[in-house]
């Protein structure tokens, strides 16, 4: 194990995704980490952001992966990943990247090859792991308290985010491409099991646009467990919340429910016209990114890791593919090789 | 007055029962079951006459309607004696075990010209009314997706019956039959199926299932079905649209609860949350399908839509057998 890295300077790249703000909001308040600066191909975007979060901004990504950095955060548009990601690994520095890790599975295999050359870390940004709640389920579950898992409920519903994520030539895919990658990688890190197959029915009802909104998957894991996910921007404007994440998980001797964002408490004031949710519980983004600062600082390995991202975004590959032929198919056809 | 015959005493005939109690127009005259005790013991309460064998009840007790509160896979027989004798008949869901039985059940009652109503009580409960209501009225716009729970642990039944795949057809049939009318109810007719589901596993009193239904106009419901999860019986309904989304569970919804302490040795005391209301949805139904009888109209749950319902229930079923969606 190398020294110890104290602080862990750290760069942005691209606030294409709402979560970067999140991200650069943690980084400012995590002692060992140091914003060092913000890159942009929206340099409006860009200065703005670097203004806000107090830290210098830079015209092109390689004058940012020029600098003395040893980290990125990547929040580019979907179909972006893939360049920036390999960038930032040409230029040695460890990634955390926004998911869906990729939009396909070819580019997703060569940012996860490319990385392993290089002996970048690259961790995909799942943060509902990093939840207090997630964490005890998973421990419960690991302890055996109820038994041998048996089936999960899944469902990750937002408002639907508009922008580019409605654009397929830069999202890759609508809600399912959006929402479905966290949750499946909570069931693959509850069950410790891969996925085998995913059936998926899909459609646009809540938009009636070229995007799809609204769906509901079922997963076949390797050892028998099965699962469904609801990935929806199926929440309305008029919603109290941005949406919600849930998980219940049965198994022989007993279950558990688990409502991520429940930590809320109700709002109703007369400076706005309709009532709302307001969250108190954890930061998650920041016990995430907290995490990839530690994994970088310690030369500790990352989770979840562009593996796990690549076999999140495998699921939805095969959703897809599913709702287009109407049969589930199976990870393995899809080029996804879970034993590997 | 309808004189009523009930057929099976357990759980559901002592609700049926209560309800009739209740029913200005309608008296329950006799009650029947294979278990003498069980149908002395709920004819007793209400001043009936008990039988132990069907046919002894027809030769000797007059009557318009029988209630059919048996398991499943007997429904049909009491059907049939039931139409031939010329009786309008209330029947329990699922309408039968099979297709074929429910379309035997049809013709009987069609050649007879009896009334048939399959009591799909869900049609009642005031919640699940509402929310219909609130859909057709177009509240939350078009709809897209709907996600459906019901259930809690296994049910325990006469001769454990549940526990018989063959008979009860496990949560999929028997639970979740409930939430299928609902569904074609309100979004009408079914596409195909997809699901999973433990059906029939050997593991003991355990039965979860998760099938997913796309429906013809496009809407897709995701259907949560358990006889394996504690904590006691839980529901809940959310349909998600173009305009907005209504949803409820019964979790949420008990303005009553009732926390009483335990003695030191039995432990902390538990608190028993309930949702009352001044009317029950079995009252209500029945009263239905008195008043549809007495006034010569036809009941709100057709036969064909009962029998839709187990269509979709079997395909469910199937469909976990087979791991392949099941078109309708
Ligand atoms: N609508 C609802 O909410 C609801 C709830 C529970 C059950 N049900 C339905 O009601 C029916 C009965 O279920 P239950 O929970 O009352 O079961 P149960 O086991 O409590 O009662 C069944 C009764 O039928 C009797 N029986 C068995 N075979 C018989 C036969 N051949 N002839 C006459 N009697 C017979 C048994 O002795 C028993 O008393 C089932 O079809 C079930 O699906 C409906």
């Amino acid at each position: 194990m190398s020294q110890e890295i104290k602080p862990v300077r750290i760069g942005m790249m691209s606030f294409a995704h709402m979560h970067a703000t999140s991200y650069a909001a943690s980084l400012t308040r995590i002692p060992d980490a140091e914003l060092v600066g913000i890159a942009d191909d929206n340099p409006e975007r860009g200065k703005d952001m670097a203004k806000r979060f107090k830290t210098q901004f830079f015209g092109s990504y390689e004058e940012l992966l020029q600098q003395d950095i040893h980290a990125v955060i990547v929040c580019s548009e979907n179909i972006k990943h893939k360049d920036l990601v390999i960038k930032a690994a040409d230029a040695g520095k460890h990634i955390l990247c926004e998911k869906p890790l990729a939009t396909n599975i070819e580019d997703g295999k060569e940012m996860i090859n490319h990385c392993k050359k290089h002996g970048i870390r690259l961790q995909t940004a799942f943060p509902f792991r990093f939840s207090p709640a997630m964490i005890q389920a998973h421990q419960a579950v690991m302890s055996g308290q109820i038994g041998k898992i048996l089936a999960i409920k899944g469902a990750n519903r937002s408002k639907c985010p508009g922008g580019w994520f409605t654009d397929l030539e830069q999202s890759g895919g609508g809600a399912v491409m959006d929402l479905t990658v966290n949750v499946a990688d909570l069931i693959r890190w509850i069950t410790g099991a891969e996925i085998d197959s995913v059936y998926a029915e899909i459609s646009n009802r809540i938009n009636h646009k070229d995007f799809d909104d609204a769906a509901t998957l079922t997963l076949t894991m390797n050892n028998g467990v099965f699962a469904t996910i609801d990935p929806g921007w199926s929440k309305p404007e008029s919603y109290p919340f941005w949406g919600d994440v849930t998980l219940t998980i049965v198994g022989t001797d007993g279950a558990i429910w688990v409502d991520l964002f429940k930590q809320k408490m109700n709002l109703y004031s007369d400076q706005s016209s309709s009532g709302s949710w307001e969250y108190w519980g954890d930061d998650i983004d920041m016990l995430m990114v907290k995490a990839f600062v530690n994994s970088v600082a310690f030369g500790l390995p990352v989770e979840p890791s562009g593996e796990d991202g690549l076999a999140a975004l495998t699921t939805v590959v095969a959703a897809y593919e599913s709702a287009n032929r109407r049969i589930p198919i199976k990870t393995v056809d899809i080029g996804c090789n879970p034993a590997v | 007055m309808q004189r009523v015959a009930l057929v099976g005493a357990g759980g559901m005939g002592a609700t049926h029962a209560a309800s009739y109690g209740k029913i200005q127009n309608a008296k329950l005259v006799a009650v029947m079951d294979i278990r003498p005790d069980a149908a002395a013991d709920l004819a007793a309460h209400y001043n009936a006459k008990s039988f132990s064998d069907a046919q002894k009840m027809f030769d000797e007790v007059e009557f318009d309607i029988i209630d059919i509160c048996t398991p499943t896979p007997w429904h049909i027989d009491y059907v049939k004696i039931g139409a031939a004798a010329g009786k309008h008949v209330c029947c329990e869901k699922p309408f039968g075990r099979t297709l074929e039985q429910c379309r035997e059940a049809i013709e009987a009652c069609e050649k007879a010209g009896v009334t048939l109503f399959i009591a799909h009580v869900l049609r009642w409960f005031p919640e699940f009314k509402k929310a219909k209501e609130l859909i057709d009225f177009g509240a939350i716009g078009s709809p897209a997706v709907v996600r459906t729970t019901r259930g809690g642990g296994f049910p325990h039944g006469w001769n454990n019956w549940f526990a018989n795949f063959e008979w009860s057809g496990g949560a999929v049939l028997d639970l979740v039959i409930h939430d299928f009318d609902w569904l074609l109810w309100t979004f009408g007719p079914a596409e195909r199926v997809f699901a999973k589901g433990l059906y029939n596993s050997g593991i003991p009193e355990k039965d979860y299932a998760l099938i997913t239904i796309r429906f013809r106009s496009g809407v897709i419901a995701h259907v949560e079905a358990t006889f394996a999860t504690p904590g006691g019986f839980k529901v809940s309904l959310e349909v998600a649209g173009d305009k907005g989304v209504i949803n409820f569970d019964n979790t949420d919804a008990a303005p009553l609860v009732i926390g009483k302490w335990q003695t030191e040795s039995s432990g902390p005391g538990v608190p028993v949350p309930s949702s009352p209301m001044s009317v029950s949805p079995y009252y209500l139904e029945l009263q239905h399908f008195v008043d549809c009888i007495e006034e010569g109209r036809k009941p709100a749950v057709t036969p064909q839509e009962a029998m839709d319902a187990v269509a979709l229930a079997l395909a469910a079923i199937e469909s976990i057998k087979t791991g392949a969606p099941v078109r309708l």
